[in-house]
């Protein structure tokens, strides 16, 4: 009986291996097949209503390129991982990514997984794209981790000279988050500001667990600025600006990114009016932009959370594709080295919904600028600074 | 700098923007006083109020009236569930104090997370627009929000006092806070009277919490950091002194507000903390009395605490 279960395992056993040694081969000659790469995003836990959006703008990419003829007649193939937003899940992720389905190169995203990634990709060689996030020190990862994505202080160097210099304002105040995304970027507003020949006239803290900002603001109208620059959050601009609309400050406001989104108008009615906030991506002026948020609200009926970070996700497959064709063109094997080195050589990539990409060798990109202003209701396009 | 106009209009707003955190701070002192427990489950009902609310007005597009009443049914309906199922369970296997309040805690995080699976991380509001117009009055700039708010808080105040100074149920309260077992034996029924606090607590909560979502936009873990202020207000105000930490909620306001003139503006949020501690540090009466006032109250019928609630008990 003992003996018969025991055959029964090795047989067993035997079937599997070979089932399993069928199933690589299959992998593998499908490998050859496609040019495949990894996209590790958020799909659960607080960040994944944008991660689902983004891995959604992903995959449209994706269907787009294949749908052209995919590369050199290959399919390109994208394996889809979770990180939640967490760096532990989102080394495993890349492991998986690294030793399982053996991609060169793989999209990733949320600076904190993105730093946790970068000695992974390093240490094996493996190009990590990270599109979106955007803190500074993204630039610094390594050999293997770049950026699609422009670094923090591209937006406010160009609000910053904009308002000095084509608006013509002379003194600013600044009022900023007491935290990691204000501290820094008020930094870069009062430098940037005073090197165009502007002096910063107030320059202000708060609280991010703040609900209430009078004693700032009263701060702020007492020092009469031409212009208030705002580095808040998308939960606390709003607010910021209605009480200082209710306080009687007038001058007109600047802001970033974060409050580029429909919602401040319809939080502030006529108080949004002037303010001018900053896009890295073009609008819907633009129309392959306006084609893809139509095509969002016919397919799933709403407009995507966080538009400008799905336009680089669905441009990111582009990247991909330019760059496994030009390594097939050369016939060089499909490595994340050789990956590297071609991405590089290229360096510069049109994209259908973000424009003109150029990846420099010290990890960061040039991108335009795009200046935003609330007029008669709408974010309409102020300005595109280069 | 320091103009009169200044001071007038950061008093103003202090006292308009107090009128939330002195109900969130009463609602936490009373739960603390009469249950003894650290309820930081406060938040998960703010946190239910207030979306109750938003999905009430802005998601379905409903009349405010409706929204604020399934605040207060959002937030009773979780405080119940809570004393019910929670606190009654743990009080019957007589869990140390230390469980109980790390249950709050786990409490206000799961409706917190299960908040942000439903709703999503972004903020949110009960009123599309953030804005309020606004009336100069003397140079201060009083909005549309401020006078009602102020109103509905100091009704609720003055509901608050009447209902434990006169009510029959609110004596009992006062009775259970000084000593649940004497108050037993005198046949008051505890069990209803912790009921009917947490269903006190709910009540102001969910006022506050709509005052609060009509004004700010709110998040799932905004409930988590506006409780920490309040329970800031009760530490410094002394525990056990419902009033104490009411009128500390509106002094921690003014000051805080005020502070900027005075300080690096870097330092505002920091000074609660110093108040926190320098209250924790040389004044620990405020932490100690419920302790220290039951055992005085096993000797003598009169606790130190509150003059006013503590000659109840006599009355009963």
């Amino acid at each position: 009986m003992k003996l018969m279960s025991r055959s029964i395992h090795r047989r067993a056993a035997l079937a599997g291996f070979s089932l399993l040694a069928l199933g690589l081969a299959a992998g593998a000659a499908q490998a050859q097949e496609t040019f495949k790469f990894g996209l590790a995003m958020p799909l659960s836990g607080g960040q994944a209503l944008y991660g689902q959006d983004q891995v959604k703008a992903a995959e449209w990419g994706v269907a787009a390129i294949n749908a052209a003829g995919g590369v050199n007649g290959k399919k390109l193939e994208m394996v889809v991982l979770d990180t939640r937003a967490d760096p532990q899940v989102g080394i495993q992720s890349a492991n998986r990514l690294i030793s399982v389905d053996k991609t060169p190169a793989f999209i990733s995203a949320w600076s904190a997984v993105v730093k946790a990634i970068a000695p992974v990709a390093n240490d094996n060689k493996v190009v990590q794209l990270s599109v979106g996030a955007n803190s500074a020190e993204i630039a610094k990862l390594g050999d293997y981790t770049y950026t699609t994505f422009p670094l923090a202080d591209i937006d406010i160097t160009a609000v910053a000279n904009y308002s000095a210099t084509t608006l013509g304002k002379k003194k600013a105040a600044v009022l900023y988050i007491n935290n990691e995304t204000g501290v820094v970027a008020a930094q870069i507003y009062r430098d940037v500001f005073t090197k165009a020949g502007g002096q910063v006239v107030a320059y202000e803290a708060y609280d991010p667990k703040a609900s209430d900002w009078t004693g700032s603001l009263l701060k702020v109208r007492a020092a009469n600025p031409d212009i208030i620059h705002i580095q808040g959050l998308v939960s606390d601009t709003p607010q910021v600006i209605a009480q200082m609309r209710q306080l009687g400050l007038q001058q007109p406001v600047s802001s970033y990114s974060a409050v580029y989104n429909p919602k401040l108008i319809e939080q502030l009615g006529k108080a949004a009016e002037g303010v001018i906030a900053t896009s890295l991506a073009p609008g819907l002026e633009s129309k392959p932009v306006a084609d893809y948020v139509e095509r969002w609200r016919k397919e799933v009926g709403r407009e995507p959370n966080g538009l400008p970070y799905t336009q680089y996700l669905y441009d990111a497959p582009y990247i991909m594709a330019a760059v496994f064709k030009s390594l097939d063109d050369k016939k060089l094997p499909i490595t994340g080295e050789n990956f590297r080195k071609e991405m590089l050589a290229i360096k510069s990539f049109d994209l259908p919904l973000t424009g003109k990409l150029v990846i420099n060798e010290n990890h960061t990109v040039n991108k335009p600028v795009y200046l935003m202003q609330v007029k008669d209701g709408k974010w309409t396009q102020l300005a595109v600074v280069n | 700098m320091l103009s009169a106009d200044i001071i007038a209009q950061i008093l103003w707003t202090s006292l308009a923007t107090s009128s939330y955190a002195v109900l969130f701070a009463l609602a936490f002192a009373l739960v603390l006083k009469v249950n003894r427990v650290f309820n930081f489950a406060q938040a998960a009902m703010m946190t239910v109020s207030f979306y109750a609310a938003h999905a009430t007005v802005a998601l379905a597009g409903l009349p405010s009236w409706l929204g604020f009443l399934a605040a207060l049914a959002g937030s009773l309906a979780i405080a119940l569930l809570i004393e019910v199922l929670g606190f009654r369970t743990l009080r019957r296997r007589r869990a140390a104090q230390m469980f109980v309040f790390i249950f709050t805690l786990i409490i206000s995080e799961l409706v917190a997370y299960i908040a942000m699976l439903v709703f999503g991380t972004w903020p949110a509001t009960i009123f599309p627009s953030l804005f309020w117009p606004v009336t100069l009055v003397g140079g201060i700039a009083v909005s549309a929000w401020d006078l009602p708010a102020v109103g509905a808080m100091l009704l609720a105040v003055a509901a608050l006092f009447g209902f434990l100074r006169f009510a029959r149920m609110g004596q009992f309260m006062v009775a259970v806070s000084d000593n649940p077992d004497l108050a037993e034996l005198y046949g008051i029924a505890k069990e209803r009277v912790f009921l009917f606090a947490m269903v006190i607590s709910a009540l102001l909560v969910a006022l506050a919490m709509f005052l609060y979502g009509t004004r700010a936009q709110v998040q799932p873990t905004t409930s988590i950091e506006l409780m920490l202020f309040a329970i800031a207000a009760t530490i410094i105000g002394g525990i056990g002194n419902l009033w104490g930490a009411a009128i500390t909620a509106l002094l921690l306001g003014v000051v805080q507000n005020a502070s900027v003139l005075f300080i690096p503006s870097e330092w505002q949020g920091f000074l609660l903390y110093v108040f926190l501690f320098l209250a924790i540090v040389f004044f620990p009466n405020g932490i100690r009395l419920p302790q220290r006032s039951r055992r005085l109250t096993r000797k003598t019928p009169t606790p130190t605490l509150d003059a006013s609630p503590t000659s109840d008990p006599q009355k009963v």
